[in-house]
Parts: structure tokens; sequence; C-alpha cells
């Protein structure tokens, strides 16, 4: 295995260097994490939004709705409505899971996991998030432009985002915003893999990595493959709206010429598709590590796991045509891909049986990160499952663009990867800054996320399987589903409960990294036996002062030929035998 | 590469997988683009198409010309270290010309009434050769910077530098060769 030198830079002084244009990577680890809680802030309000719309179409927004539309006396304007949900998509899925998951515990966990010092290519690492800040800029001031943001869905299939769907700069703007955040995955991606294949500790071979590094090295694996996909789609409309070029456009919106606006589709879902797992493969393996951690057993299947988490990778790439069936594709096209689909749910039910394994018979200590865990076994379970649905042409038909689609995909890529999100807040939290967070709170703000989530998303099936199509003003106008606003009500109930539920969680984070008498964590709180809790909370800026040797895997509890009153063992130790 | 450092040679695999990495990167966008291209070739009934029936042929030629050009001082720049300068203003120099070829390409294409906005075609002749032109000119700063150590600290002119700026050069140089072979030839 390669072993690369590490030298320990010295401590940075000065504010700057310290907080803004720092090359550590917990530094630029916890950047990302203010960052996607900022945009997790900003997608929830608009979440609610368009929820309240839904529930009471015609009803100004309570509190804030007149400061926010006072020409419509507090009421969301059917245009505004579709760039509220054109941004909640995109903001949620490009700035808020993908800094918290991949930005922040990517650059937090790796290098720590693995037994290094930093990142391999620090400097492409602050890079990676200037860019990231720049792009999220660039989003931000698209609201404030006089016809607003984009708004033709997160997908932005053409015709809808072309300039005849789309006038004004938002669309171009959300485009160039979107390939500034490219840039920056794609950095971050190259910085990741080859940190991960270049500064493994020595001893510290790939079956002896933690899970967590298993999920956030195949999700870079694939960011490095498929962003640049979405790149080239987001070029070649910019170049559609900007100069005059006809990739996409056909029918009226072409001037001269002709284009195909399903190649837009073709090229999105390429990189559409390996975008769900590269958000779920972190949460995957966060989920994987703790579950082994606070059930005090050796993961379940440990080479399984990481072997199936390896497979979805592979599969996850040869699967897009599965979000196209009602394009007219080749009955023989339509079918290999859903076969392709349905091969997915084998390496999917072995981890997730692994992890039911790992459970099976464990001591469970029911911490906060635990629970989170468990949340994230559950509502998979249910992402996962309604998912061989859609997988099926015969069925994606009548369900293709319901709230059935909206559920599943929320279910998996929002629900599993929030809940996955929380459990390494609450877990990593006394390495990142040194103090625990206030355990009773925590649990009190899962229950009062875990329960309304599933009000929310159960419901959304519900209404789908009814017939209710997304990203409609007001859905109600159609008679058939006038008996469906019960419900709705419901599901918006939900979210505004599940919405006030995140004030406990912003109040614990706040006041444990700012509040005063509240005392410093332990070096290893949890009592787990991956590298970083052998280094003292928060973790220094060098890390490990010596480079570590690793002699085990990251589950070791519960041997039995274990003395003492430690029920684990470090990943630098023997592992004990008779 | 082998060194006599084992210390050094591993360090050096980092940049070498980085720099990998990094043209998977580069390799699957413009790998979409070609996608694009043989969706539309696939699925047309004539080719060429009627609206690129007087595409200029001379330029596109001159410009792979150069660009083989160019790969071959860069090669000379890596082995020859007595004539490095030399090589490396000739690779400026054939980047640069490569540019100014570009130029007058959309130029003789904008003549003849091929225009971005005639169809698919056209305006794929045009992305491409804008995206590659921007990478292109993300090769010469490339080359700067490695001319800032040839000229002002050649002790630190490192094989591994060497190469990194050469594997993309060269990937450059394949991207367009193929878009060459697409576009204008096949």
């Amino acid at each position: 295995m390669a072993f690369v030198e590490q030298h320990i830079h010295d401590a940075p002084t000065s504010f700057w260097s310290k907080y803004l244009f720092s090359f550590d990577h917990k530094v630029i680890g916890k950047q990302f994490l203010w960052f996607g809680i900022f945009w997790l802030l900003m997608g929830g309000l608009m979440a609610l939004l368009i929820r309240w719309t839904l529930a009471y179409p015609g009803v100004p927004f309570p509190i804030i709705g007149h400061l926010l539309f006072p020409h419509s006396d507090g009421v969301v304007p059917p245009d505004t409505y579709a760039m509220l949900f054109t941004m909640h998509g995109t903001i949620m899925i490009f700035f808020a899971i993908t800094p918290i998951l991949i930005g922040a515990f990517g650059n937090f966990c790796i290098p720590l996991l693995i037994g290094a010092r930093d990142m391999i290519f620090p400097t492409l690492n602050m890079l990676s998030f200037w860019f990231s800040m720049a792009s999220g800029v660039v989003l931000l001031a698209s609201l404030a432009l006089p016809l607003g943001a984009a708004a033709g869905g997160w997908t932005s299939y053409p015709t809808l985002s072309t300039n005849l769907g789309q006038p004004g700069a938002g669309q171009t703007m959300w485009l160039i915003s979107l390939f500034l955040f490219g840039v920056s995955s794609t950095m971050g991606a190259v910085n990741y893999i080859t940190t991960v294949i270049t500064l493994r500790a020595p001893g510290m071979d790939y079956f002896k990595m933690p899970l967590t590094v298993w999920g956030l090295f195949l999700t870079s694996i694939l960011n490095a493959i498929f962003v640049p996909v979405l790149g080239a789609g987001l070029l070649l409309l910019t170049f559609d709206r900007v100069f005059g070029t006809t990739f996409f456009l056909a029918g009226a919106a072409a001037t001269s010429g002709k284009g195909d606006p399903v190649l837009f589709q073709h090229v999105f879902w390429i990189f559409g598709h390996p975008e769900v797992y590269i958000l779920i493969l972190p949460a995957w393996g966060i989920t994987s590590d703790l579950l082994s951690f606070f059930s005090r057993k050796p993961a379940f299947g440990y080479k399984m796991t990481a072997l199936s988490l390896t497979t979805i990778t592979v599969l996850s790439t040869v699967v897009y045509g599965h979000h196209m069936y009602t394009t007219q594709m080749s009955p023989l096209l339509t079918q290999s891909f859903m076969t392709l689909t349905m091969l997915i749910s084998i390496p999917s039910a072995i981890f997730f049986a692994n992890w039911l394994g790992t459970l099976w018979k464990g001591s469970i200590r029911f911490t906060s990160p635990m629970l989170f865990s468990l949340g994230v076994v559950f509502v998979f379970g249910l992402g996962g499952l309604t998912g061989l649905y859609l997988a099926s042409t015969s069925i994606d038909l009548y369900l293709h663009d319901t709230y059935f689609v909206v559920g599943h995909f929320h279910y998996t890529m929002a629900a599993s990867v929030l809940l996955g999100g929380f459990a390494g807040i609450y877990f990593w939290m006394p390495k990142m800054f040194g103090r625990m967070m206030d355990e009773r709170l925590a649990k009190i703000h899962f229950w009062c996320t875990m329960i309304p989530l599933n009000g929310i998303f159960t419901g959304m099936m519900v209404v789908g399987y009814a017939g209710m199509h997304r990203r409609l003003y007001n859905p109600f106008i159609y008679e058939f589903l006038q008996r469906l606003i019960p419900i709705n009500i419901f599901i918006t109930m939900s979210a505004i409960a599940m919405g006030l539920a995140q004030f406990i969680f912003l109040y614990n984070f706040f006041k444990t990294i700012f509040g005063k008498n509240i005392p410093a964590a332990s070096s290893n709180p949890w009592e787990v036996g991956t590298l970083e809790w052998e280094l003292p909370s928060p973790a220094p800026h060098y890390n490990f002062k010596e480079i570590p040797v690793v002699k085990s895997g990251p589950h070791e509890f519960g041997n039995p030929n274990l003395k003492g009153d430690r029920d684990f063992q470090y990943q630098t130790e023997e592992l004990v035998k008779v | 590469m082998m060194t006599n450092n084992p210390g050094k040679e591993l360090q050096n695999l980092k940049n070498q997988v980085g720099m990998t990495v990094a043209l998977i990167s580069f390799g699957m966008m413009f790998a979409t683009l070609f996608l694009g291209y043989f969706l539309v070739r696939s699925n047309s009934s004539t080719w060429p198409p009627v609206e690129i029936a007087n595409l200029p042929t001379l330029l596109p030629f001159l410009s792979t010309l150069v660009m083989a050009l160019s790969s071959f001082t860069y090669f000379k720049l890596e082995k020859e270290v007595t004539y490095r300068k030399h090589f490396w203003f000739a690779t400026m120099a054939l980047g640069l010309a490569f540019l100014v070829l570009q130029w007058e390409l959309w130029g003789a294409l904008n003549a003849s009434g091929i225009l971005a906005s005639n169809g698919h075609v056209p305006s794929m002749i045009y992305a491409f050769t804008w995206l590659h032109s921007a990478h292109i000119v993300m090769g010469l700063m490339t080359l700067m910077w490695l001319g800032h150590f040839i000229f002002r600290k050649p002790e630190a002119v490192t094989e591994l530098k060497l190469m990194n700026v050469g594997k993309f050069w060269h990937f450059l140089g394949v991207v367009w060769l193929l878009m060459y072979l697409m576009l204008f030839v096949l």
C-alpha cells in the first residue's frame, strides 16, 4: 500500500488563515457544514411555502406571507410557486445535502478516519469550498431578479428551461451556479479519491476502512465520473439560451433548425441517477458504522456490505432510463432498464439484511446518533421498497410525475440522508467542536422529526397513488382531486411540525458551540475504536502527532478475550486472542 | 516512473493519481458531447446534413496539424533538457496558433452562412470547438505555470510537473483529433 510522507504544518494564527481561507480539512468541513445548514433552512422554508399552497390554495401564508408576497396579499403567486419548487429541489440537493454529507463529513472524516494529517491537496480543498460559495452567491442573487429565479423544475427540462419557457436571466444564472457547483464537486472528488488511495495509514487496507469512508470514497468516484456529464449538459443549455445554439430547442422554441429536448433528459439522468447514490452512499456508510458502534457488535458481513455498496455504485451507472419510461423509448430499452433497476435490489437487500444482522442480539445503546441511524434503516426500507413500483415500467406509466414519485424520492434522498446527516452531526460533534450536544434535546429532536417526517412522505405517496400530480399550483381545480384536500392538510401540518422541530436542533447546536459552561467532551465519549477517537476532542490541527499503524478493523466490539472494563478495541491495537 | 528515492516515488504517486482522476472527469465531459453527436448521427437519415454542405476543410486540417506538432514539441520539451526553453516556446506558439486557427474557423463558418442557430450539427461544431478552445486556454495557462519554473527555477522542474502538464496537453490533442474526425472527416 502506498504511504506518502506527511509533514506537520504550523498552526494558522490569523483570523483569515484560520477561519476563512483555511487549508485544514477540519475547518473546511465545518465551513461546508455552516454553508449546508444555511441552505437547509432556506430550502426548508421554501418547502413550507409549497406545502401551505397545496393545503390552502389562495390563503395568505401565515406571519411572513405579506412580507414575502406584498403584491398578492401574502398568497404565493403561481409563477412564484414554480420558482419555489425548482429552487427547493435545487437547494436541498446541491446546496444542503451535498455540502453537509459530502462536503462536511467527507472533509472532516476522511483524513481522520484513515489516519492522515490532512487531505492530499489542501489548496484544491479550499478552492472547492470557495467555488461552492460562489455558486451559492449566484443562486441567491438570482432570487432578486425582476423575472425571478429559475422555475423549470430542479431537472430543468427543455423546453421549460429554454428562453421560451423561461425568459429572463434566472435560468441562466441557475445554469452558471450549478456549473460552478459541479467544478467544486469535481475538485472535491479528485481530492477525496486521491486521499483515500494514497494517504491511508500503514496497515489500513481497504477492508479495514470504516464504512463511512467506503461510502464517501464510492460517492467521490461517482462524482468524478458523472458530475462532468451534467456539466456538459448545463453548458449546452447555456449555449442554447445565450448564443443561440439549438441542441434542445424544438417546435416554437427554435427560431431555425431543430434540436431534441429529450437529449437533455438523457444527459441529465445519466448524471441524475448516480446523483441519487452520490447523496445516499455517505449516509449509508455512516449508518453502517453507527449501527455497529451502538450495537456494540462488529458490523455483520462487513465485507459484503462494502462490496454491496460497490455493486450498487456500479449498477447505478446503467439504470438512468427508468426516469424516462414515458419518453417513448423502445420496449427493448425500457425492459433492459427495468431489469437493471430491479437488479439493484439484490445488493441493497444484502446490506439492508446486514444492518439487521448487526442489530440482532446487540447490546444496543439508544444514543441520539443510534436513534437517527435506526431512523435511516426505517425510512430507507420504505423508500427502497417503493422504488420497486417505479422501476416497473407498467406501474411507472401510471405513477410517473405523481406525488408517489415525490414521496418515494423524498424517503430515499431526503429523509434517509437528512437523518443520516443528523446522526453524523450528533456523533462527530465532540470531535468537531470539542463539546457534546445535549442528548435529551437530541432525542426529542429525533422523535419530533421522525413522526411528522413519515406523515409527510407517506401522505405524499397516498395522494400520489390516488392520482395527484406534482408541480400543479392548485390541483384541486380538478374535481376528482378535491377529496384529497384533507390529507394534503395533514401533510402540510406534518411539514410544519417537522419544520418547527428543527428549532430544537438549532438551539442545541448553537448552544453547544457558543454556550457558556458547556463541559468539554472527553476524547472518546462514545467508546468507539476508530482512529479519530484516539485524538483529543476537538482534534488538533495536525490530527496525528505520529501517523498511526492500523492493526485491526473498525468495529472490534465484544471480543470475549478482552480483559478490563472496555468492550471495544482501538484500530491501532492487535486483536486480543487467548 | 522510477527514482532512486522510494519516498519521493510514493510522493509522486499522489499527483499521478490526482491527475488521472481529473482527466477522467474532463474525459467524461467530452464523452457526453460525443454521445450527443452519436445520438444525432444515428437518428439522421442523411449524413452530412444539408446545412453543413460547405464546411471548411483546410482550417480544421491545419488545426489538427498544429495540435499534433505541439504534442511533438512538448514531447521534445520533456526529453531535451538542453533545448527545453526552445521547445517550451514552440509549444506555446503552436497552442496560440491553434487558437488563432479556431478563430478563423468560426469566421469561415460564419462567412459560409453556417450559424450556431442553424440546427443540431452547426450547434455541435460551434459548441464543441468553443469548449475545446476553453480547455486549450487552460492548457496554455498550465504551460505558463511550467514556463515559470523552466525560466526562473530550473531546479524545480520535476519529471512529475512535466508529466502532468504533458498529460493534459496530449489529452487535449486526442480530444481535438476525435472532434476533427467526427465533425469534419467522417
